[in-house]
């Protein structure tokens, strides 16, 4: 971090101003003036020099980016591959002959990072299972109605075989979910025949069901 | 996890001057420099097999040896082209031609002296002298090209860790030709092409493994 110029070298003597100003490498004029740009950097850059190095970087990043969406869809997957490039640049910058262009040594770093990234998420997929409807079932609330339909029908039915003091207490203390008290202010009932229609009412339900599940 | 605009920053304030990479050609030439001291050593340390001047009458022997050389100095030099990015991957056809012509008199050679020799031409007694050779040519030559070649392990791995097993594996059955009565039949196979076929093997398999050993390490993991 001690030596982070944030300053910009001069405009390179081989390169037009006009053509050197846009910073953007998408904005920038033909393509072999920024190869030739791109080289004298990476040449400075070679020797040392960090401004025309930081500048090289940021005239490439836009571009990388460009040449690494085409492969990959995800901008997560586009973004770590233009750092595992960036990186990969670093290190390797000794190999740059500046006698030689620019682009067809980036580009074959670039494509080397990015099939390796393409592998590596072929590989992750193959251990991955992705999750399907079916793994949803006992999730969902909806994809258990089929199920959730036929058990309620079979208590209806049940309930209905009830006398109609339990059905009543059953329909207010269990399906309508009231209290004691509000039970009894809604049927007249007093609380203690409420519980005792209540206990008779489950134990009938619970043989009557209970034979149905026996029966299937 | 860093943003780019951040790692940017980060590479360029840990920039060092780095001295550029010699054209391949001189690289190639200064590993086989130290495959010709290898094999001068051991002419020295071991002394040439005493026939080989008699051999060297034969046009076979001549054309079979020759033929490992030439490949070995080639794919030196297609190992050191298809290292550099950006260089044609089609470099690494460049041993093919010699390659042919070094297995296809191999195998002329197992075929006229097995029915000479029969299967008495093999020798064990030679065969540990010969691993001792295919030891001393090969690990010296392996670890000079991985060294010289760590970049590599960033671009082409594997191919270049073929092609370079393929310099080693023809420089080490040219060694063995130099240095051992190895042409009866079976002994060639089994030493010159196994001994090759198994140095290119572990360069191809192991190119990846080997070559992350000695990679130029990430600036953000302490360059």
């Amino acid at each position: 971090m001690s030596r982070a110029p944030k300053s910009h070298p001069p405009p390179l003597s081989l390169v037009p101003e006009s053509l050197s100003s846009a910073r953007n490498g998408a904005t920038r004029g033909p393509a072999q003036f920024n190869d030739i740009d791109w080289s004298i950097l990476m040449a400075r850059a070679q020797s040392g020099d960090a401004g025309a190095y930081l500048r090289l970087l940021e005239e490439i990043t836009p571009y990388l980016r460009a040449f690494v969406s085409r492969r990959h869809t995800e901008p997560a997957d586009v973004e770590d591959t233009v750092q595992d490039i960036l990186l990969t640049v670093h290190a390797i910058r000794t190999t740059y002959d500046p006698a030689r262009p620019f682009r067809p040594w980036l580009i074959a770093i670039a494509h080397r990072r990015a099939v390796d990234r393409l592998r590596r998420r072929r590989r992750t997929r193959s251990r991955e299972t992705p999750l399907t409807p079916e793994h949803e079932t006992m999730a969902s609330p909806r994809s258990n109605l089929l199920e959730t339909r036929s058990d309620g029908r079979a208590l209806r039915k049940a309930v209905e075989a009830l006398t109609p003091g339990q059905r009543e207490a059953i329909r207010l203390l269990k399906l309508e979910e009231m209290s004691l008290k509000e039970a009894a202010a809604a049927s007249g009932m007093s609380i203690a025949s409420l519980k005792v229609a209540t206990h008779r009412a489950v134990a009938r339900l619970r043989k009557l069901l209970g034979k149905r599940s026996g029966e299937a | 996890m860093i943003t780019t605009p951040d790692l940017v920053t980060v590479l360029a304030s840990n920039l060092a001057p780095v001295r550029r990479l010699r054209p391949p050609l001189a690289r190639a030439a200064c590993w086989l420099l130290v495959a010709a001291l290898v094999l001068g050593l051991l002419a020295v340390s071991q002394g040439v097999r005493p026939d080989l001047f008699q051999r060297l009458q034969d046009s076979t022997f001549v054309m079979s040896m020759a033929a490992a050389l030439l490949t070995g100095i080639l794919a030196a030099v297609a190992a050191f082209m298809i290292s550099i990015p950006g260089r044609s991957a089609l470099w690494s056809l460049l041993p093919a031609p010699t390659l042919i012509v070094w297995l296809s008199t191999v195998g002329y050679q197992c075929l006229t002296e097995w029915v000479t020799l029969g299967p008495d031409g093999i020798r064990l007694g030679e065969a540990t002298r010969c691993f001792a050779t295919v030891v001393l040519t090969g690990f010296p030559l392996s670890l000079a090209m991985l060294v010289m070649l760590r970049h590599a392990a960033r671009l082409r791995p594997v191919a270049v860790g073929l092609i370079g097993g393929l310099a080693v594996a023809a420089i080490t059955a040219t060694a063995l030709s130099l240095f051992h009565e190895l042409d009866a039949t079976v002994m060639i196979l089994a030493w010159n092409l196994g001994v090759a076929a198994l140095i290119v093997a572990l360069g191809g398999a192991w190119g990846r493994k080997i070559f992350s050993w000695v990679a130029p390490r990430s600036p953000l993991h302490g360059d």
